[in-house]
């Protein structure tokens, strides 16, 4: 027999990110760094959880490398309206590993340059 | 003082889309089978520890619908959750119990009803299995994506193939085909796999573990209540290891091998005072056909980049040097996210008390480890047994 449907919408908390969710809008990617330890958080973390301490915003490069990647071809709930698309890991010149999504020809190892779609980091191939 | 542990009974439903089923029967088939295998009833066990994601059935909190159902009322204080390592989490639990002293008989149950939703839903739910808003939210990544990522990197850095992925899903079938238990009995070539829908490249459908219902449940007891029962043949824990990993995939720093595996097996081997060479028969989590390539490696079956040679050379065959998974592994016995750390834990009393039937692997020492990783990494548990 057919359950009851159960819908969940759930609504999620911005605030002390504010600036990557605009810095994405603009092209641009920030990570937050602490001044005590000199970590470099990303996925950015308001707080220094070594330091006990505030961290602040850093901006990184738009330059990386390839370190891995697949092609997504059964999508989930959420993305099952959308192309394939290609989800990889970039080492950024600063030594940062981002997801993103890779436009173009993805290989390990290559380099891309890192740009934004306004919702998340796109890495885009040099090779075609 | 931690007291000794031993397995005293060990059960598992039939895995696989159990429409027949609610979760409570389904959870009932492994503790029945259980409890007849160490000759024990309710009355005797103390405590029970339900393992289970609880994210595709309708049943959100099934500890007490489940203990309802199998009269185990007053014995179930706690549901635990570790992803894919839900099962080794509720055995770790049990065990602990056993060991400190608060129970001397202890039931983990595992379960899992996972079929109840549909298949980009269960994708939906699997890609929360990380980081959900750095990664699933902004990227749509999926269970399958995350080991592609492994995959791609393993390939890449020590040249293993999608050929050398397959072999693992061939020796898999061919293992379940014997398992009157195993969701996916028929049996599949190389070709075959490669040959299948490519589901987030380079994985394809034959390498993933099918998405299943199921259940299994491990009865431990101290070695005073062991002797007092008369239990002759008890599998004894020698030691149980873990490890954890962060949550998003990005920031693991290395994508060719599982910091969590490694940290648990660690664990485990100095523990126990043992060594990978002396592992004679392994269940290793091969959720993907990378995961098991990757496992024989943190393992310290092979070095660093060589898992694949192993499946090549047949190493983890039956009678092979480490017998790996010969019940079909998840991959086509399948992987219940709940049942399947106990279900490794049944295969290993099985095999050490010489009753698994067609695939018995013939031991010097009776040394065996069961290895569940939660999630892509995020959590491992490593267990060696004896007999
Ligand atoms: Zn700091």
């Amino acid at each position: 027999m057919d359950g009851i449907p159960l819908e969940l919408r759930y609504s999620l908390p911005e605030k002390g990110y504010e600036r990557f969710w605009e810095g994405l809008k603009r092209g641009e990617i920030w990570a937050t760094k602490c001044d005590k330890c000199g970590v470099v958080y990303y996925p950015p973390q308001v707080d220094c959880t070594n330091c006990m301490t505030k961290t602040e915003w850093v901006k990184l490069g738009n330059k990386g490398k390839i370190m891995t990647y697949t092609v997504v071809k059964a999508k989930p709930q959420g993305y099952d309206k959308l192309e394939d698309y290609v989800i990889g890991i970039v080492k950024t010149e600063e030594g940062v590993d981002l997801m993103c999504w890779i436009k173009g020809r993805p290989k390990v190892n290559d380099t891309v340059t890192l740009t934004t779609d306004g919702m998340r980091v796109i890495g885009e191939t040099n090779a075609l | 003082m931690m007291k000794r542990v031993g397995i005293i009974g060990v059960g598992a439903s039939k895995f696989g889309r159990r429409d027949d089923v609610s979760v409570r029967e389904l959870a009932w088939e492994s503790i029945k089978e259980a409890m007849e295998d160490a000759g024990v009833t309710q009355r005797d066990v103390q405590l029970v520890v339900a393992g289970s994601t609880a994210y595709r059935g309708v049943e959100l909190y099934p500890a007490p619908p489940v203990s309802e159902y199998s009269s185990l009322l007053g014995k179930t204080p706690i549901r635990v959750e570790a992803a894919c390592a839900t099962g080794s989490a509720a055995s770790f639990s049990a065990v602990n119990a056993v060991a400190s002293g608060v129970a001397d008989v202890a039931l983990a149950v595992g379960f899992d009803k996972m079929t109840e939703v549909d298949t980009a839903t269960s994708l939906a739910i699997g890609g929360r299995g990380g980081n959900y808003q750095w990664e699933f939210h902004m990227y749509g990544t999926t269970f399958p994506s995350y080991y592609a990522l492994y995959a791609t990197r393993h390939m890449a850095v020590y040249g293993t193939t999608e050929e050398d992925m397959a072999l693992a899903s061939v020796k898999a079938h061919k293992y379940a085909s014997l398992n009157e238990k195993a969701h996916l009995r028929n049996r599949v070539t190389v070709e075959d796999v490669l040959k299948s829908r490519v589901i987030s490249w380079p994985i394809k459908l034959l390498d993933s573990s099918p998405i299943s219902d199921g259940s299994s449940a491990v009865i431990f007891a101290s070695e005073e209540k062991i002797r007092e029962l008369k239990i002759d043949t008890p599998v004894w824990i020698e030691a149980i290891g873990y490890g954890s990993d962060t949550s998003s995939i990005a920031r693991r720093g290395e994508w060719t091998s599982l910091r969590a595996s490694r940290d648990a097996a660690a664990m485990a081997y100095s523990r126990s005072g043992r060594s990978p060479t002396e592992i004679e028969y392994a269940t290793v989590h091969d959720c993907f056909t990378i995961a098991e390539i990757m496992a024989y490696e943190d393992l310290g079956f092979a070095e660093r980049g060589k898992g694949a040679s192993l499946l090549r050379e047949g190493q983890t065959e039956k009678d092979g040097r480490v017998a790996v998974n010969l019940f079909g592994g998840l991959k086509a016995k399948g992987h219940p996210l709940g049942a399947t750390g106990l279900a490794m834990l049944y295969e290993v009393t099985k095999q050490l008390r010489e009753e698994a039937g067609p695939v018995q692997h013939q031991f010097k020492n009776y040394v065996a480890l069961t290895h569940n990783v939660g999630g892509t990494g995020h959590y491992a548990y490593v267990t060696v047994l004896s007999r």
